[in-house]
């Protein structure tokens, strides 16, 4: 599995913490999955779950959202709600028999960029066992 | 799941639709309010709308339970007040499944229930919509048989698993119907508003009612064992990518569910919106990767969608199956993922007006099983390195 397989992964990294994680990891030169496509936004708390599902439905093998640790949000208590409307989101999937394997949540500060590279890679890592989202092949999604 | 085990008994005779109109036209004539909301039949024809009622009189072309859910009551409630609330008292008498959605609107601030009294009933289910459309006469008589006690097969699978067919807790005032033996119908306040009509009315709440809780109680047991049996069945045959791709196969995108469905008040839907329009060469792309595409795209994406955005507040009401025109399950599937993310969220929608709904409120600790732990990382890596 996963032969010639580059996952196409998804990040919704919140622009105070998680993407200056990401840039630090960038900047430092750690090995960070190539397939990665980030997109800043202002929380971890605006991420709508459909936006989650969006992405998978479309064909994403794997979104990864990264907020502030819990207590160090811009905006005090956005990951908090953020967290929560993760489980929703995850909770469903389950109760719809989907992959909940695609999906991670985690907590990466501005200075963390080691961090930040070990979660990316591990997701990715995740996802190659996953292999392909099967959604991408289905015509009547 | 009445907070006291007290009531009055209202006395009335005939069948439980003349009971609740003699209560109401009693309670009209000593002025405990101004008018009514509740469904009614038009003049002259068969069916059944919900109609605002200031004449003792007009009542008598009212239906406290009428065959099939023809609008769900939250929506009629909130198209009363959406702009605030009027001068007029007024008592809306709704099916418990209305009552919670109404409840739900409530929190999320879409009615405005200063002036009205939420009246809820014991309610015997409803029949399918699409079956009343073919013969409403033959229909009605077959419901008239159901509310006499007889075999209830016939109404709509989401009424055949409902567990919370009667009082929540959240009403002003709930009508108990209690065994044809008994001289009238139970009135059971649940809060100063309802207190205030037995007041209005003269009649203390002093009534024994366990003998009817017995057996709301027992059908309340049964009711969730057969929805628990059903559910399972029901996963059985969804579950899954191509089952589920196979439940909203027959879907043909014309968002009905989401427009009848009470918890879905957004005038602009996100699904509708330009959000969801996506570039030709995007489409193309996805059509290559697949082989095809179906169009309009993105189907499933809606109901995900729409289970995700509120799903949490679904009563189980069966509005968005009625409305279906091709026979999709969709209230089964829907209530299946409502009442699943309920639990873990520990929530049921419209059990109470002051429990927030649990998108707006956190714990800090809580949840933690779904976010990637701070040691895992490290630790695999150090496992791998070393
Ligand atoms: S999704 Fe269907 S069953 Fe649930 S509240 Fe909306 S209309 Fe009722
Ligand atoms: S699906 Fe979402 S956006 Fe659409 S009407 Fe329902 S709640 Fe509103
Ligand atoms: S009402 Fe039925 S056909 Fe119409 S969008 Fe909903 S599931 Fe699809
Ligand atoms: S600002 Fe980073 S999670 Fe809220």
């Amino acid at each position: 599995m996963g032969e010639g397989f580059t996952p196409r992964i998804v990040g919704f990294l919140c622009n105070w913490c998680s993407y200056a994680g990401a840039d630090l990891a960038g900047a430092a030169k750690l090995e960070i999955p190539a397939s990665l496509s980030v997109i800043r936004v202002m929380c971890s708390g605006r991420v709508d779950p459909v936006l989650v599902a969006t992405a998978l439905l479309q064909g994403a093998d794997g979104v990864l959202i990264a907020g502030c640790h819990p207590g160090d949000c811009h905006y005090r208590e956005g990951n908090y709600y953020a967290r929560r409307r993760f489980a929703l989101l995850k909770k469903t999937l389950e109760t719809l028999g989907l992959d909940t394997e695609r999906l991670m949540l985690a907590w990466v500060s501005a200075s963390e960029g080691q961090r930040f590279g070990e979660v990316a890679n591990q997701f990715a890592g995740q996802i190659m066992e996953l292999g392909p989202n099967p959604m991408k092949t289905k015509i009547s999604l | 799941m009445a907070p006291d085990d007290k009531g009055a008994l209202f006395p009335a005779e005939g069948g439980v639709r003349e009971r609740v109109i003699a209560f109401l036209q009693k309670a009209i004539s000593q002025g405990c309010f101004d008018a009514v909301l509740m469904p009614a039949k038009a003049p002259g024809t068969d069916s059944f709308a919900y109609s605002l009622i200031g004449d003792g009189q007009l009542l008598k072309n009212a239906y406290p339970l009428p065959p099939v859910m023809s609008v769900q009551g939250a929506k009629a409630i909130s198209s009363l007040t959406r702009s605030g609330k009027g001068k007029k008292k007024i008592a809306a008498l709704i099916r418990p499944c209305e009552l919670r959605a109404t409840v739900e609107l409530f929190k999320l601030g879409q009615v405005d229930l200063e002036n009205i009294w939420l009246i809820s009933i014991d309610c015997p289910g409803a029949l399918p919509l699409a079956e009343w459309a073919k013969d409403p006469k033959k229909a009605e008589d077959a419901f008239a048989e159901i509310l006499k006690g007889g075999p209830s097969e016939s109404i709509r699978p989401i009424c055949q698993i409902c567990d919370k067919f009667s009082t929540t807790g959240a009403e002003d005032l709930h009508i108990g119907v209690p065994g044809k033996e008994a001289s009238g119908i139970l009135l059971i306040p649940n809060s100063p508003k309802g207190e205030a009509i037995l007041d209005c009315l003269g009649i203390a709440a002093g009534e024994d009612i366990s003998g009817w809780k017995d057996q709301v109680d027992k059908l309340t047991g049964a009711r969730v064992e057969k929805k628990r049996q059903a559910q399972k069945e029901l996963e059985a045959k969804s579950k899954g990518l191509d089952k589920l791709l196979d439940t909203f196969s027959k879907c043909i995108n014309c968002h009905n569910c989401m427009r009848v469905c009470p918890i879905c008040y957004c005038r602009q839907c996100f699904f509708e919106s330009d959000n969801m329009q996506f570039s030709f060469e995007d489409y193309l792309k996805r059509a290559e990767a697949a082989g095809g595409l179906r169009l309009p795209p993105d189907t499933l994406l809606f109901h995900i969608g729409r289970m995700l955005h509120m799903s949490l507040s679904c009563v189980s009401c069966g509005a968005c199956e009625d409305a279906c025109p091709t026979a999709i399950p969709v209230a089964q599937v829907f209530s299946l993922v409502g009442n699943r993310n309920q639990e873990a969220f520990d929530y049921i929608p419209g059990r109470s007006r002051d429990e927030p709904p649990p998108l707006r409120v956190y714990q800090e600790e809580e949840f933690e099983e779904v976010e990637q732990s701070h040691a895992a990382v490290p630790a695999k890596q150090e496992a791998r390195d070393g």
